[in-house]
C-alpha cells in the first residue's frame, strides 16, 4: 500500500509551505492531489512545495505537479519546488521538463 | 487427468491408437476455456508423442507472420514474442504449403528460430492448423534426442491440430465480435453534446447479418463556435470496419479543427484514406453549422442527402451535389459544398443507406416513405417514428444510423443556464453560446460585441479569482425581458483581491458596456448581475 503525507509546514498571509513525504504513485495520486490543492487558498502569492522527504514519485505524481504549476500560473501565484540534488524527485522533475515551469530549488 | 506413459509411443495397435486419440478429444477438455484448452492440449501432446516441446504459432491479421501464441517445454517462445514469416524456415514452410513436415536434424538452414537450436532440439514435426479451410496457424513438436517421427505420429498430431484449430478459431471470432461491438459502442456518442439552441437525437441499429457494420456518426463543436456533424458508412463489417471507422472519425475531427470549409475537410480525409487506408472506402456526409445556426454548409462524399423538415412544409430530401466516396479512384476530386438555410424550428435528418434500402422495395420508395414519415418537432419522436415506419419488425441485413438535428424556435430559447468548469478553455464555449443565443432575442451586432466582452470579463474574473488550484464551477444564466437582456455570472468560491497587471481595466470596461452592473459577494460565492438595454432595431 502506497502512502504519502501532505503537511502544511508554515502558513502566513502570503505564503504557504507544504511538504509531501512518502511515496506517490497511481494508487494514491488522487488523494495526494486533493489534499495538496485543498491546502492552497486562492489569496496566496507564493506556494513552496518541499519534496525532500518524497522517496518515490512516478508519472502519476508528476501529473499532480504539472497540474499544480498550470493552475498556479493561471492564478498568478508563484510556485517553488524544493528538491535537493540527488533526491528521488529531483531527477524525475528535471527529466520531465517541469523545471521550466516552476522555480526549482536549491 | 489422463496419464499416458511415453512407452506407448512404441506401440501402434488399434486399441492403443484409439486410446491416444481419446486423450486429446476427451470430454473433460470441454470444460476448459480456450486458453486453458490450448495449454492442456500442448501438455498432452508432449506426453503422447514423448516430445520435449510443443508450440502453437498463430497467423497474424496480415497473413504474413506466424506468432508464437502457446508453448509447452519452450515457454520462452511466447514470452519473447517469436515471429516467423510465412514461407521461411520450418513453421513458415508448413504455413505456406499447408502440409505436415518432419525434420530429423535441425540446423540453421532448415529452422530460422534460434531458440529451437539453442534449446538443443534436433527433430521436429509440425502440422498446419486449419479451420473451415482457412489457415490459422501451425502446431509443432520437438525432441532433444534425434527421432524419426512416424506417419502415425503425424496423424495424431493432426488430430490435436484440428482440435486446436477449432477452439482457437471460435475463440478468435468471439473475441473479434466482442471487440468490434465494444469499439462501436465507444465511438458512437451515447450522449450527444449539449448545444444551446439545438436539439439532437440519434439511433443506431446493428444489422442481422452478424456483428456490427461500419456505420458511424459524430457531433462536436469547434473552438470557433461552429458545430460539426459527420455521418459515414465504411464498406465492410466486423472488427476491420470498426477499427477503420474509429480512425476515420479521428481523421475527420483533426481536419475539422483546421478548416471552415466542409469540402476541403472531405478532400483531406479522402487524401488521408487513399494514402493510409488503401483498402478502404467510405461514404461521408459532413456538415458545419455557423455559430448563429442560421446556415449549414454541407459536403457529401457518396452519402445519401439529408432530409430537411421545415415546420408547415412537406419534408424534402435536400437537392445538393454528391461527390464520390472517400478512398476511391487515384486522383482527388474537387468537392462541392452546398449552403442550406435552416430556419428556426427546422430539423435536418442524417441517415445511412440501411434505413431506406430494402430487398423488397426500391430506394426511391424508401426515400418517399422517409419523407412522408418525417415530421417537424421533437427529434426523439422523429427518430422513433422513422425507425418504426422504415424498419418496423423487419430484419435488416445492413446496420442503420440516424441522427436528427433541430434548431430550436426562438420561443424555446427564452432563458438558458449553463454550468462550466472554471477553466480558461470554457471562455470560447461561452462566447460561442452567446453568439447563438443573443441573435435569437433580437440583439444587434453591436449589442452582441459588447455583451461578449462584458460576460467574458465576468467569466474571466471567476476563473482567475474565485477558486484555488482545486477549481470549481462557473454558471452563466441568460434571459431576455422586453428590450433588456439580463445575465448573471456566478461561482461558489471566495474572491481574492485583484492582482496582476491588467486588473481594474476589466471592471471599467464592464461598467461602460452595461446599463446595470452589480456584484454580490456572499459566503457561498459571488454573483455578477448584468442588465443591458438592446440598441438593435431602435
Amino acid at each position: 500500500m502506497t502512502s504519502a503525507n501532505v503537511e502544511v509546514l508554515a502558513l502566513d498571509e502570503h505564503t504557504v509551505e507544504i511538504a509531501i513525504t512518502g511515496e506517490v504513485d497511481l494508487s494514491n495520486s488522487e488523494t495526494v492531489q486533493d489534499e495538496l490543492f485543498a491546502a492552497i487558498a486562492n489569496h496566496l502569492a507564493t506556494v513552496r512545495l518541499d519534496l525532500a522527504g518524497l522517496t518515490y514519485i512516478d508519472s502519476a505524481g508528476l501529473r499532480i505537479l504539472f497540474e499544480l504549476a498550470d493552475r498556479l500560473r493561471l492564478l498568478q501565484t508563484q510556485c517553488e519546488i524544493s528538491a535537493p540534488p540527488g533526491s528521488a524527485s529531483r531527477r524525475i522533475i528535471e527529466l520531465s521538463g517541469l523545471d521550466s515551469l516552476v522555480r526549482l530549488r536549491p | 487427468m489422463l496419464r499416458i506413459m511415453p512407452s506407448s509411443v512404441d506401440s501402434d495397435s488399434a486399441a492403443d491408437r484409439l486410446r491416444r486419440i481419446e486423450a486429446v478429444t476427451d470430454t473433460t477438455l470441454a470444460h476448459l476455456d480456450a486458453a486453458q484448452l490450448l495449454n492442456e492440449l500442448l501438455v498432452r501432446v508432449r506426453d503422447l508423442l514423448a516430445a520435449d516441446t510443443a508450440t502453437v504459432l498463430l497467423l497474424d491479421r496480415s497473413g504474413q507472420q506466424l506468432i508464437a501464441s502457446a508453448a509447452s517445454g519452450i515457454e520462452e517462445e511466447v514470452r519473447q514474442g517469436v515471429r516467423i514469416a510465412v514461407g521461411e524456415g520450418f513453421a513458415g514452410h508448413i504455413a505456406a504449403t499447408r502440409q505436415p513436415l518432419m525434420i530429423q536434424q535441425v540446423g540453421p538452414t532448415t529452422v530460422v528460430n534460434p531458440l529451437l537450436w539453442e534449446k538443443g532440439i534436433t527433430s521436429l514435426a509440425g502440422v498446419p492448423l486449419l479451420a473451415g479451410g482457412e489457415l490459422i496457424g501451425v502446431l509443432h513438436i520437438g525432441t532433444l534426442a534425434p527421432r524419426p517421427f512416424t506417419e502415425q505420429d503425424v496423424q495424431l498430431l493432426q488430430v490435436v491440430g484440428d482440435r486446436l484449430a477449432l477452439a482457437t478459431h471460435s475463440r478468435l471470432s468471439r473475441a473479434e465480435r466482442a471487440a468490434a461491438s465494444a469499439l462501436q459502442r465507444n465511438l458512437l456518442p451515447t450522449r450527444l453534446p449539449h448545444v444551446p439552441g439545438l436539439e439532437l437525437s440519434a439511433r443506431y441499429a446493428p444489422g442481422e447479418a452478424g456483428g456490427v457494420g461500419g456505420d458511424w456518426y459524430d457531433v462536436f463543436t469547434l473552438p470557433s463556435g461552429w458545430l460539426c456533424v459527420a455521418m459515414g458508412d465504411v464498406v465492410g463489417r466486423g472488427l476491420p470496419a470498426a477499427t477503420v471507422m474509429s480512425r476515420l472519425r479521428t481523421t475527420v475531427r483533426s481536419y475539422a479543427l483546421d478548416s471552415a470549409d466542409p469540402g476541403e475537410v472531405l478532400s483531406k480525409v479522402d487524401q488521408h484514406v487513399r494514402h493510409f487506408e488503401p483498402q478502404t472506402m467510405s461514404t461521408i456526409a459532413y456538415a458545419m453549422w455557423e455559430p448563429s445556426l442560421d446556415r449549414m454548409h454541407l459536403s457529401l462524399a457518396g452519402h445519401l442527402a439529408p432530409v430537411l423538415i421545415v415546420p408547415g412544409e412537406p419534408a424534402s430530401v435536400l437537392d445538393v451535389p454528391v461527390d464520390p466516396p472517400v478512398g476511391v479512384g487515384s486522383t482527388p476530386v474537387r468537392r462541392r459544398v452546398a449552403t442550406i438555410d435552416v430556419p428556426a424550428g427546422s430539423t435536418v435528418l442524417f441517415y445511412t443507406d440501411g434505413l431506406v434500402e430494402r430487398r423488397h422495395r426500391t430506394l426511391d420508395d424508401g426515400l418517399r416513405l422517409l419523407r412522408e414519415s418525417a415530421r417537424a418537432g421533437s427529434t426523439e419522436l422523429l427518430c422513433s417514428t422513422v425507425m418504426s415506419r422504415l424498419v418496423g419488425a423487419d430484419p435488416t441485413d445492413d446496420d442503420i444510423a440516424v441522427l436528427a438535428v433541430r434548431r430550436q424556435d426562438t420561443g424555446e430559447l427564452g432563458a438558458i443556464t449553463l454550468v462550466f468548469p472554471a477553466v480558461p478553455e470554457v471562455l470560447a464555449d461561452i462566447r460561442a453560446t452567446l453568439r447563438r443565443w443573443l441573435p435569437s432575442v433580437g440583439t444587434s451586432p453591436d449589442d452582441i460585441a459588447d455583451l461578449l466582452v462584458v460576460i467574458g470579463e465576468a467569466g474571466s474574473n471567476v476563473i482567475e479569482h474565485a477558486y484555488g488550484p482545486a477549481g470549481g464551477e462557473l454558471t452563466v444564466a441568460l434571459r431576455s425581458h422586453g428590450r433588456d437582456v439580463f445575465a448573471t455570472i456566478s461561482d461558489s468560491g471566495r474572491w481574492r483581491p485583484p492582482r496582476g497587471t491588467h486588473r481594474g481595466r476589466g471592471t471599467q470596461l464592464m461598467e461602460q458596456l452595461t446599463d446595470e452592473l452589480r456584484v454580490e459577494h456572499g459566503p457561498d460565492g459571488t454573483t455578477v448581475h448584468i442588465r443591458r438595454r438592446l440598441t438593435g432595431g431602435e
